[in-house]
């Protein structure tokens, strides 16, 4: 009798931990309300929280500064957040840390192999080091080399290897352990474009071919339309937006007319004034002498605004039409263009300063 | 068990570094050569120093080796700020290992370089005519010896670079640091005929320990009083571990 009560007892605890299991299996990642503070002054993440779902591309964009690293460091259990919780794969990223480093991959903005060691060495070591056993070792290396086209260079050291492929044997290290996620800090800053593509083409292999979910931070706003599933804007640590690329997009409206002008603020005056056109929005770039006209059909507004303006005296240098981009959605929500060419060319820098070792 | 794989993954990733990097190794052993073929007969000549009956020259063949196991232990502390500003460091923290493995992995890997040190100083003492002793106990003791030594220093120089975050200030720092332990031990003159307070610095001097314990092992042959130093040894690497360990945090950050 009392056995019988004790057993179901069992039965039904088991129930509960195993609905709860299969709810958050479907969660990669998730976070509520998480903050950053560096050395009691600088507030580097305030309240953010986003959600990923199991086998999406998600991305986090945002300027330099907005604290995507950050982000991206307390979820791989680097650093401990101030305040709010985080968890990955269901487990709390700074009680379970060490369950949560067993089922990730990560590829950090900077460098992360042995530039004097050859590329088999580097994944030799660290496949020592995640654990992997002794036995499976070299199967497992010589997957992860074929996988990212590095089996011919596997045996030359990674000083003599291009930045793609540097990139692309960091990727082949995170990929040793057969992680659940995958987090990528920058993946291609300072790559020329075909090895930007070249990685991402294996990164979407991945992400089709194994599931594998992949999480990237980035401020090329191309490289996230393209790939991401799903995308947060992070401005200044707080999530400015959440949702897919399409919806954001669409959410922004309508078509926009670009126009580089003389005058900034006397062509706004005059966009204005103008009732008849469906004007949705009106954004301003003044260091470019950018404005751009958010309307419902680009097309017919264009001549019109293009004699009004005349009229009045402006002087248009460029004009053009566009349907809504990142870049769009990035200016509603933040009112500025994610512009980091100083940033780029620091860690080019570095990157080619390590490299030399 | 994944902690001691991790380890032992950190020494082979060093032997396999200093494979591709061999004129590193022959530039460092210039200046330790330098001491025992050139200062070494010298002063052996002047014969002002009193060594109890062992030859100048075999007297600081220890100092001479431990000084260059020193000189690469702290410099080890460069290549954690070193791998701080590239990615490695944080790529290490998300790995299963946990954080003492990596600050022991990368320090027991500078014993490596410690021993390559040890294999080309030592022959050199004794084609110039040091005579070792040739006791295979002796001879752990003195595997045993350098292995602490590399490690408390390697240890002590990740703790400090802890708060030299950058290679420049870090440099300077090492700079400060292992030629006033040199001088300030019993390397190249007892410590008995120095000034009070220098002979109260040395006592406090971990390097004066090993130069005593390696002086009994490698040249003199004797285990009397070895206990002591050996003591003094373990407390000094197991300090600064924990220190290096719990600063650590710093280092990320």
């Amino acid at each position: 009798m009392f056995l019988r009560f004790y057993l179901s007892f069992f039965i039904f605890i088991f129930f509960i931990y195993k609905t709860w299991l299969t709810s958050m299996a479907d969660i990669a990642v998730s976070t509520r309300g998480l903050v950053k503070i560096y050395s009691n002054t600088v507030k580097a993440l305030d309240g953010v929280s986003i959600n990923v779902n199991r086998g999406e591309i998600f991305a986090v964009l945002g300027p330099n500064g907005a604290g995507k690293t950050t982000l991206m460091r307390i979820l791989t259990t680097q650093l401990r957040p101030t305040s709010g919780e985080a968890y990955v794969l269901g487990y709390n990223v700074v009680s379970d840390g060490d369950k949560v480093r067993r089922f990730i991959g990560y590829v950090p903005q900077e460098f992360s192999v042995w530039t004097d060691l050859s590329g088999y060495e580097n994944l030799l070591i660290y496949a020592k080091i995640y654990g992997v056993p002794r036995h499976e070792i070299n199967e497992r290396i010589n997957e992860v080399l074929r996988f990212m086209d590095l089996s011919d260079a596997s045996k030359r050291l990674v000083r003599t290897y291009s930045g793609g492929m540097i990139r692309r044997l960091e990727i082949a290290t995170a990929l040793l352990i057969e992680p659940e996620i995958l987090f990528l800090d920058e993946p291609t800053i300072g790559l020329d474009p075909a090895a930007r593509k070249m990685v991402w083409d294996k990164l979407t292999a991945l992400n089709k071919e194994l599931g594998l979910t992949i999480f990237f931070n980035s401020h090329y706003m191309d490289e996230v339309e393209m790939y991401a599933d799903r995308l947060v804007i992070l401005n200044k640590g707080k999530v400015v937006v959440e949702g897919a690329a399409d919806e954001l997009k669409r959410s922004v409206g309508g078509e926009v007319v670009e126009l580089t002008v003389d005058d900034v603020s006397k062509t706004v005056h005059r966009v204005n004034e103008m009732n008849s056109l469906g004007i949705r929005d009106v954004n301003i770039d003044n260091d470019r002498g950018i404005v751009r006209v958010i309307v419902d059909n680009a097309e017919e507004a264009l001549p019109v605004i293009i004699t009004t303006l005349r009229d009045a005296g402006v002087r248009i240098i460029k004009a053009s039409i566009s349907r809504p981009t990142l870049d769009d959605v990035f200016l509603k929500y933040v009112g500025g263009k994610i512009s980091e060419e100083g940033r780029l060319q620091e860690v080019r820098t570095l990157r080619s300063v390590i490299k030399k070792g | 068990m994944s902690f001691i794989n991790a380890v032992v993954a950190f020494v082979e990733l060093e032997a396999r570094r200093i494979r591709y990097n061999i004129t590193e190794v022959i530039t460092r052993v210039v200046q330790p050569i330098l001491w025992l073929v050139v200062f070494g007969p010298i002063m052996a000549s002047v014969r002002a120093l009193p060594t109890d009956g062992i030859p100048y020259i075999a007297f600081i063949t220890p100092g001479v080796i431990l000084q260059s196991v020193t000189f690469v232990s702290i410099f080890y502390g460069l290549t954690i700020v070193w791998e701080r500003e590239s990615g490695i460091l944080k790529k290490l923290l998300t790995t299963p290992v946990p954080r003492i493995a990596i600050v022991l992995g990368r320090s027991s890997a500078s014993v490596i370089r410690a021993f390559m040190q040890f294999m080309i100083i030592t022959p050199i003492a004794l084609l110039i005519g040091v005579r070792i002793v040739p006791n295979p106990l002796d001879i752990m003791f003195v595997i045993i010896i350098i292995t602490i030594t590399s490690v408390g220093f390697s240890t002590f120089s990740i703790w400090i670079a802890t708060f030299m975050k950058t290679r420049e200030r870090f440099m300077g720092i090492g700079q400060a640091i292992t030629m006033p332990l040199f001088f300030a031990s019993n390397s190249i003159y007892p410590i008995n005929i120095m000034p009070p307070i220098f002979k109260a610095i040395s006592l406090g001097n971990p390097l004066t320990y090993s130069i005593d314990a390696l002086r009994k092992t490698l040249i003199i042959g004797t285990l009397d009083g070895l206990i002591t130093d050996i003591v003094a040894l373990i407390i000094f690497t197991t300090i600064f571990t924990l220190l290096a360990s719990i600063q650590f945090r710093r280092l990320i950050e």
